[in-house]
């Protein structure tokens, strides 16, 4: 516990700090509001159009099938470093694995899910 | 663990499932979109298929993988019962798929995966493959209940059940951490030496009150029963359908087995909890169904208050409890899809599934009232048609155990149902049809299931021993006291 409490007031100081700080400045600072102050900063450059856009479902689309062989990737790790142990089964359960993988792949291709156009 | 390949031949049925469900797929994709009407006839061939093969394992009674698949009549009772939901649904389905212009071939894929993972929560052995099996079945119903893009009702059941879904699996997935904390095994069939080392800690029912909710959402037991109105009335009929028995069924296995194979010796904690659970869900269920003018929400709230009856097994904790539970079950399959298929037909022909559209339906369709007629009253429970046997089974389980007010409460709420059932049927027969409706045409393969549903109803009722000794003898094998 001993260790934790330099811990607890470590975290409730640093709290006070940044609160007493960005209350102190907001009391001193000169406040002279402009429209070109208040403008939504852009990384330097001029807003363009509204913040809420559509937007193409093919980001889903493309996120969704990354990430399915994204975690095949994963599982195909360990499968490697025990490879040598399991054999000849592991292979077949690996190849009925991605083959299963493959198939959804066919399927979101056919299906248009790659065309970004 | 050691990996026996003579395990996979245990599990032929769903490894074919599997097969299918990608098969379906890949045809799909290959056949052209005017020759895509056949893959209607493939799934249905490929499911009895599966449901013959399913003969063989009858006598099995396996732990496979080290426990964390179980083969014993049990599961394979639950196999014939999701295979037959799944081909009467399929039958019933095809006239709604082929009004649909793309994405047929993937329908009755999704309706066999949906089918595959309610197999795997059957048999499932251990609590990850339980959550795989019950995950593969509710993200498919998903996918499935918003099948119908362009509707707005059908994408918002959708997405009402994948926010629903993912918080009670949420839930059921915490109870199932603290039972695993507790006993330190995932295997159901290890628990009950180590729950007995440690006894009942307050945090283990806290786990255990977390696994009734979480099972409760997918049984749809009141107070956990807010989703199912609006998801079924959204969703397609053939989903609905498939959604409102099999999905049920599903959760209902899992739920008793882990409760009666993992926490018999806490079985005084729990019993509180489920007893109450279920004498609500009996009342609440159908008192609700009563204004509904709705058909599909009608039968919704009905089916709310079957699982409440159908909890009445688990409750009696006997093997006259589950084997009663496992009768009214498949019975209720063969009831309501036969209920809703009628209603997939009227859909189709009228576009309305509102209660007075049903008005003279028995002048313009005589068998289509008849269907639905029998099937409601074997719902209700009257004496000629199948449900009144496999409920008098459920009353007696729970009297046997002294709890006559239970059977009371049953008793008096299946009176009530009459009342809603009958207000269909009063429609259907002393309503005169609207001046332009036309007899409804109703297609080969939906007619082969009314005519299976119908026949399935009237042949229990009137000689139910073989079907209700086969549920005895698998439960009292599954749960011998």
């Amino acid at each position: 516990m001993e260790q934790y409490l330099a811990l607890g007031i470590f975290l409730v100081v640093a709290l006070v700090f940044g609160v007493v700080v960005l209350v102190v400045a907001g009391l001193v600072r000169p406040k002279k509001p402009s429209p070109e102050k208040l403008s939504t900063y852009e990384c330097g450059l001029e807003t363009q159009g509204p913040t809420w856009v559509q937007f193409k479902i093919s980001y889903f689309m493309y996120a969704l099938v990354f990430l399915i062989f994204d975690v095949e990737t994963i599982f195909l790790y360990p499968w490697a470093v025990q490879f040598q142990k399991f054999g000849i089964f592991a292979f077949v359960e690996m190849i009925i694995f991605i083959g299963i993988l493959v198939v959804g792949l066919w399927y979101a291709w056919k299906e248009g899910a790659l065309e970004w156009l | 663990m050691q990996i026996q390949l003579a395990d996979f031949a245990l599990m032929m049925p769903e490894i074919a499932t599997a097969i299918l469900a990608i098969g379906l797929l890949i045809v799909g994709l290959v056949v052209p979109r005017e020759q895509a009407k056949g893959i209607s006839f493939l799934t249905v061939a490929g499911l009895v298929g599966i449901w013959l093969l399913n003969f063989l394992y009858w006598h099995e009674n396996a732990s496979l993988f080290g426990g964390i698949y179980i083969v014993d009549p049990y599961t394979v009772f639950f196999r014939f019962l999701f295979l037959t939901a799944a081909i009467i649904v399929a039958l019933a389905a095809k006239d709604y798929v082929n009004t649909l212009e793309r994405n047929q071939g993937e329908f009755y894929a999704l309706l066999v995966a949906a089918t595959l993972g309610m197999m795997i929560l059957a048999g499932a052995g251990d609590l990850v493959t339980l959550y795989i099996g019950l995950e593969l079945m509710t993200i498919t119903f998903v996918i499935l209940v918003g099948y119908q893009k362009k509707e707005a009702k059908s994408s918002e059941a959708g997405v009402k059940y994948v926010i629903l879904g993912a918080m009670s699996s949420a839930v059921l997935l915490y109870g199932l951490s603290l039972v695993f904390g507790f006993t330190g095994t995932t295997i159901i069939a290890d628990m009950v030496p180590r729950l007995t080392l440690s006894g009942a800690s307050p945090l283990l029912l806290l786990g255990i009150v977390f696994l009734v909710a979480g099972f409760g959402f997918k049984v749809s037991a009141v107070p956990f029963h807010m989703w199912s109105p609006d998801i079924y009335e959204g969703a397609p009929t053939p989903v609905t359908a498939f959604l409102a028995v099999a999905s049920k069924a599903a959760g209902l296995a899992a739920f008793v087995r882990v409760f009666l194979i993992a926490l018999p010796e806490l079985q005084p904690y729990w019993i509180t909890i489920v007893v109450v659970l279920t004498a609500i869900t009996v009342v609440v269920g159908n008192l609700i169904a009563i204004p509904q003018s709705n058909i599909k929400r009608m039968l919704a709230f009905s089916s709310v208050a079957q699982a409440g009856y159908i909890l009445f097994g688990l409750v009696a904790f006997s093997s006259l409890g589950v084997g009663a539970l496992l009768f009214h079950s498949i019975l209720y399959v063969f009831a309501n899809i036969g209920a809703f298929a009628v209603a997939i037909v009227v859909k189709n022909s009228t576009g309305s599934d509102e209660i007075k559209d049903y008005s003279g339906l028995a002048q313009t369709s005589p068998f289509l009232a008849a269907v639905m007629l029998l099937c409601l009253l074997s719902l209700a429970g009257i004496p000629p048609v199948a449900g009144f046997v496999s409920k008098f089974y459920l009353f007696m389980a729970v009297i046997e155990k002294g709890m006559v007010w239970l059977a009371f409460v049953g008793i008096m709420m299946s009176m009530v149902s009459v009342y809603y059932y009958l207000i269909v049927a009063k429609a259907m027969y002393l309503g005169t049809p609207n001046r332009e409706a036309k007899p409804i045409s109703v297609s080969a393969s939906t007619q082969i299931a009314l005519v299976i549903c119908l026949v399935a109803v009237i042949f229990f009722g009137v000689y139910p021993t073989p079907l209700l000794d086969l549920a005895m003898n698998v439960g009292y094998s599954f749960f011998p006291f």
